[in-house]
């Protein structure tokens, strides 16, 4: 496990993905203060005014495209040349590979989540917010990190299996509108896309009731074992296909 | 002409359109359900510009992602299979190879565009709009987002076919959406030099927000805004064509 971990950094040393993972928080926050510099006197909520102006499209839109972005980038080496060959004929069990994939996908999802707080804390201050900065959003965004697991697990498994870079992104982009629809329909607890949007606590800051709380994290870690099962039995049972 | 069939023979199987079809049904439905929210609320939204607005304002997320995937599928294959050292081997110009993967991915994202208006019309329809078919309209929306979307796919090809990895192109058509999406918040001036904030700018409707609430209005046709579009296309096509073709394969 270890093994497929160090390749798996190996792999993205020198890769310039730090690129694609900072430029859009980076946008994402300018946005989000532009918008709350200009409309500051609708927007009187100090910092969690400026939460919903930096996170409303970076978490409902563009982080579950960023993972499925970052999923897509950990398996197309193996889809490149006969790698797929090699990987699976190398000496450490399948269910090995993908954990690397997956532990490396979600340090690569935290890594941006933690850049983006950064930067709503270096913006809240520049724009001289009242009062401290409220803890609670590191909170959110943990819980945001949380959600991204299962889809990183989902999207995973489909750019393992899908050799073609953009078609995941295409499916998550699916995903997160019918996760959308399903957060306003009230059914968004049940799916994994959605999960995203009420972990980050992204269009409502109130707290969840201890059922739905209760749901958030269990539907939550079921959906991740899920998909991973799901990856795991397609790597084992399917015919590599390489070229 | 023959090359640009041979693009079509090549993504056959590519499941292209499907996904295309796919991608558009979610965004079409999104539209068509929120305009039947907003005339459940408001009786007054029941008229075409609502429905026309609320698809060119969703089109600044959905287009430069469809945009840049379906480009970005037409040029992976050529990396994958290290077939455009194929093809440049051939007794055919890679300009012409080149810009025929342009005609190709541009007919199929004028097909999208189309289901677009053919959508809205069946919407329209259905739902009893006053004034009959707005056929003017239709054919403006089609050419304002034809104009955007060319613009899109000129840069996202140059960058998919210039970079193997298709994370970079990818993430330029997510951060093409995202400036399409929050492109009402930012000024005249600065969407000018944002070419995914066109697909509002050339729609043929718009929201003008009075103190209280807002109407539609019909918005005339900006020739500069056309004429920059058409620029950028021509312009990021032709540096983007000169910059593969000499590339090193």
């Amino acid at each position: 496990m270890r093994q497929s971990l160090s390749a798996e950094w190996l792999k993205l040393r020198h890769s310039r993905i730090g690129i694609v993972l900072a430029v859009l928080p980076v946008i994402s926050l300018l946005i989000g203060c532009a918008n709350y510099a200009l409309n500051r006197e609708v927007l009187t909520n100090g910092w969690y005014s400026l939460w919903t102006q930096v996170s409303l499209f970076y978490g409902e839109f563009f982080l579950p495209i960023l993972v499925a972005i970052v999923c897509a980038w950990v398996c197309r080496l193996e889809h490149l040349n006969r790698n797929w060959n090699l990987v699976l004929t190398a000496p450490v069990p399948v269910a090995a590979v993908f954990m690397a994939k997956w532990i490396a996908a979600s340090l690569l999802i935290l890594l941006a989540q933690a850049m983006f707080m950064g930067l709503y804390g270096i913006a809240g201050l520049l724009l001289a917010l009242p009062g401290p900065f409220p803890a609670e959003t590191i909170g959110w965004a943990l819980r945001g990190w949380y959600a991204c697991l299962s889809i990183s697990a989902l999207q995973l498994g489909l750019s393992l299996r899908i050799r073609s870079f953009a078609v995941p992104v295409g499916f998550s982009l699916a995903a997160v509108l019918i996760g959308l629809g399903l957060y306003v329909a009230k059914w968004g607890i049940y799916f994994p896309y959605s999960l995203l949007t009420i972990g980050m606590h992204v269009l409502s800051r109130d707290a969840l009731d201890p059922l739905r709380e209760a749901l958030f994290w269990t539907v939550n870690a079921g959906y991740g074992l899920l998909f991973a099962a799901w990856s795991v039995r397609g790597l084992k049972g399917r015919d590599a296909v390489t070229g | 002409m023959r090359v640009l069939k041979l693009e079509y023979y090549k993504i056959r199987r590519k499941k292209i359109v499907p996904m295309i079809l796919l991608l558009l049904a979610a965004e079409m439905l999104w539209a068509c359900m929120s305009n039947s929210l907003s005339i459940s609320r408001n009786p007054d939204q029941a008229v075409w510009a609502s429905i026309l607005f609320m698809t060119a304002s969703l089109n600044g997320l959905f287009m430069p992602l469809i945009t840049a995937i379906v480009i970005s599928r037409m040029c992976d294959m050529e990396h994958k299979g290290s077939t455009w050292k194929l093809l440049a081997s051939l007794h055919v110009g890679r300009s012409r190879l080149y810009a025929a993967k342009f005609g190709c991915a541009g007919s199929l994202l004028l097909l999208a565009i189309a289901v677009q208006a053919a959508v809205m019309a069946v919407y329209g329809l259905a739902q009893g709009f006053p004034g009959g078919l707005p056929a003017a309209w239709l054919l403006r929306f089609i050419g304002g987002t034809m104009l955007a979307t060319l613009a899109a796919a000129a840069i996202q090809q140059w960058i998919a076919m210039a970079a193997r990895n298709q994370a970079f192109a990818l993430c330029l058509g997510m951060l093409g959406g995202f400036i399409g999406l929050t492109a009402p918040l930012f000024p005249a001036g600065v969407r000018r030099w944002l070419i995914w904030s066109y697909y509002l700018d050339l729609a043929p409707v718009t929201y003008r927000y009075a103190e209280s609430a807002g109407t539609f209005a019909a918005q005339p046709w900006d020739g500069r805004i056309a004429a920059a579009a058409l620029g950028t296309a021509f312009l990021c096509f032709i540096f983007g064509n000169l910059h593969v073709a000499r590339k090193e394969i």
